[in-house]
């Protein structure tokens, strides 16, 4: 691979990556606003400027200056070398860059970052952004030294509506035009756009139309500083009280890498981020996968039932042995859930399958539903392959819907509580651990509450068949346990052999699946 | 080898006790009950004479001089120092609602967390809408303060303020020191108003960050 060198050091580098984006996948983070890695560089931002050397024997481009000289009392003419855009700058074999080691870059990128916030509010306090702020952090790094302009700054609209999701401040906007080419590049729909110029510029939505359509959480997502919240996020938390996790989105069967930032104080879910992944989501997550941070705590199941009323988990696995205890295991149904963790479906499978001996094995889950080109799909479920996986003789829902009417099922272990299709549960005797409400927790005789994918590190493998960790984010809710802990309790109530307890047990004896995918991005980015 | 050695023998470093001499006068005790009664005698008849005078001491200086240096607490409060950090209260705009715009700041200054603070946002058609958000619910736990007044140096607004000159009052339940956003904006200042010198621009005023092309000046 050619290598061009970066301050002194050799960075390797793919024919037609631009110096930023090699730096960037060194993990080397050049200033940047307008430039982000998933998007085309339109080089307006002028953060990323960086000196680049004359090949040998030629003349660089140097321009005339005048400089004050603190010793002669006089401004004296100079000479510098033109800066030039890392993210507009393809690199090129044995370049020379300098960014950190040159005096012209650092007083460049102090006096841009003087420029960008000439006209900024500084509303911190009560900006949403603060905290993850690219504007507070390069003033930290680059600037450092108070506003010199005296004047009124420019002022501009303030939380303008873009839509159901998005609001806009024309004041804090940095005009790095990223959401413009999101929409353009990424969505697909070129619904924002710019008007008027110089210090007046501002983001606006086309005459006529909304920022909508499925992905305008990215727009808030791609922007540097706080000119973009989400109304779902806005004034809710300050960041700095949030953790995050490394998550896995359940929305669909995609399975978008994301951070789940919570708040340890309240145990409370707060917002998904997109955790950067090339290889499966890209940079971005959609609208109902962003959204989908809310069912940490909606329709859960946080305490067991036993016919329809709560109970303790002991109540619970008592009831459940009097149920399935003399059942013979030819009229006992498996329904593996397509909702839940791996693990948890490994449990069922070695309980019912290995175990009991029961061969009629179904998948439950949620119904198809909408499906684009771009990230979404058609299946809603994180973890289809991966049931698909345990074994080949799992039958699809129908099959189950005909073998419950047909009468040939009398008994149901299954997991989840939801079901793709309505079926007619009032002649089957239902024991199931779900994390989730649905309509087998409604028909079931026993209800074990599982936690959610929040709750406990769960294995999930996505449509494309890579089996990715969601990390514990959540303390359980209620009496809720991990899925696998409550089917190793139910099978040593039922009596058998059922030994694992830790879940580095459970992941050991798992089948080796694909090994999970690592994001590529380094952390600077990954902390946005 | 032993399991458990032997504690070796503690080192006879004791000072032995002096006793005084038992005998008709010490152990009568009257004549130290006398001394003892001339010693309160002294001071009831010195304070007395300034109380009839009508001599209080300094109640900084108290403990350096003479005279009665005791209050009748409630009904008479020794003075306060100018900077004393008091019980906390949430100062007004000129339309009585709180200045604070709920940044949390105080919240996460707070060593104690004893702040809690739920923002939201201004109703449509309110002009402070989009520039500003305020406290929905604005609790502290006065249990649990420390009277450190790191919320008051962390305030951007000047909106939390300690200059209420009142102390920690005791309760006889632990819920009554929870005190909620109407208690804390009740309390006035030591000047007895709600306000502070402090000024503060509002939307559509010139100097207020928030003025738009239409509101333009």
């Amino acid at each position: 691979m050619p290598t061009f060198k970066l301050d002194g050091k050799e960075i390797p580098f793919e024919p037609g990556d631009s110096i930023i984006r090699a730096a960037w996948k060194q993990g080397i983070e050049v200033p940047h606003y307008c430039w982000h890695p998933g998007l085309s560089a339109p080089a307006n931002c002028r953060m990323c400027l960086v000196e680049i050397k004359p090949p040998e024997g030629q003349r660089g481009v140097m321009l005339d200056i005048v400089e004050w000289d603190e010793k002669n009392q006089r401004y004296e003419n100079k000479r510098k070398p033109k800066l030039l855009p890392s993210c507009q700058m393809q690199a090129v074999e044995n370049q020379e860059v300098l960014a950190e080691t040159s005096p012209h870059v650092l007083e460049a990128r102090k006096y841009v970052q003087e420029a960008l916030l000439l006209n900024h509010p500084v509303d911190c306090p009560i900006c949403d952004q603060a905290g993850e702020c690219k504007l507070q952090d390069y003033w930290l790094e680059h600037q450092g030294t108070k506003k010199r302009m005296r004047e009124e700054p420019i002022h501009k609209p303030k939380g303008v509506v873009f839509g159901d999701t998005i609001v806009y401040d024309g004041e804090r906007c940095v005009m790095c035009t990223r959401c413009i080419r999101f929409m353009d590049e990424v969505a697909k729909d070129p619904v924002l756009e710019m008007r008027e110029r110089g210090n007046l510029n501002e983001i606006m939505v086309a005459p006529g139309r909304k920022l909508e359509g499925n992905y305008t959480f990215m727009v808030e997502h791609v922007c540097p500083v706080g000119a973009l919240t989400t109304k779902d996020f806005r004034f809710k938390a300050r960041v700095w009280f949030l953790r995050s996790a490394k998550s896995v989105c359940q929305g669909c069967a995609t399975g978008c890498n994301a951070h789940l930032d919570f708040d340890p104080r309240y145990n409370k879910a707060y917002r998904y981020r997109p955790r950067d992944n090339e290889a499966v989501n890209k940079f971005w997550m959609c609208d109902p996968g962003m959204m989908s941070y809310h069912r940490a705590t909606e329709g859960r199941v946080v305490s067991a039932y036993v016919k329809g009323k709560t109970s303790s988990v002991k109540k619970a696995l008592d009831e459940a042995k009097s149920l399935l205890a003399s059942v013979p295991a030819s009229s006992v149904a498996v329904l593996f859930s397509a909702q839940h963790s791996q693990e948890d479906n490994w449990a069922l499978r070695e309980l019912a399958a290995t175990f009991m001996g029961a061969s009629n094995l179904y998948v439950t889950g949620l119904p198809d539903g909408f499906e684009d080109n771009i990230l979404i799909h058609h299946d809603k479920n994180p973890n289809r392959a991966g049931v698909m996986r345990l074994s080949s003789a799992i039958k699809p829902f129908e099959d189950f819907a005909k073998d419950v009417a047909r009468g040939a099922i009398t008994h149901v272990i299954a997991l989840g509580g939801e079901t793709p299709a309505e079926v007619d549960l009032s002649n089957v005797q239902i024991v199931t651990v779900a994390a989730y409400e649905g309509a087998l927790t409604k028909a079931a005789k026993v209800v074990l509450p599982a936690t959610s994918w929040a709750e406990a590190s769960g294995t999930y493998v996505n449509a494309k068949g890579m089996a990715q960790v969601a990390d514990k984010a959540l303390e359980p809710q209620g009496l809720s346990e991990p899925g696998w802990k409550l089917l190793a309790a139910l099978g040593q109530a039922l009596g058998y052999d059922c030994t694992w307890a830790k879940l580095r047990e459970v992941r050991e004896r798992l089948e080796p699946a694909a090994p999970a995918t690592t994001a590529t991005a380094p952390a600077s980015e990954l902390a946005k | 080898m032993q399991a458990f050695p032997k504690k070796p023998a503690s080192p006879t470093n004791a000072t032995p006790v002096e006793y005084t001499e038992k005998n008709l006068t010490t152990q009568s005790y009257l004549p130290e009950i006398f001394k003892g009664l001339g010693v309160s005698m002294k001071h009831f008849f010195a304070n007395t004479r300034d109380m009839v005078k009508g001599q209080r001491p300094d109640p900084v200086l108290e403990r350096y001089s003479a005279g009665v240096s005791t209050i009748s607490y409630p009904e008479q409060k020794r003075p306060y120092p100018e900077r004393f950090r008091g019980v906390h209260r949430l100062t007004h705009r000129d339309d009585g609602s709180p200045r604070c715009v709920a940044c949390l700041c105080c919240s996460t200054a707070c060593p104690a967390q004893c702040i809690f603070i739920e923002a939201g946002e201004y109703p449509e058609g309110d002009k402070r809408r989009g520039y500003e958000r305020f406290p929905v619910r604005f609790v502290i736990d006065e249990l649990r303060c420390i009277f450190c007044g790191y919320c008051v140096e962390a305030c951007p607004c000047d909106a939390i303020r300690m200059d209420t000159g009142v102390h920690a009052v005791p309760y006889d339940s632990r819920d009554q020191f929870i005190y909620d956003k109407t208690a804390l904006m009740g309390f006035t200042g030591r000047d007895g108003g709600h306000v502070t010198q402090n000024p503060r621009h509002e939307p559509g005023e010139a100097g207020h960050p928030g003025v738009d092309r239409e509101h333009g000046h």
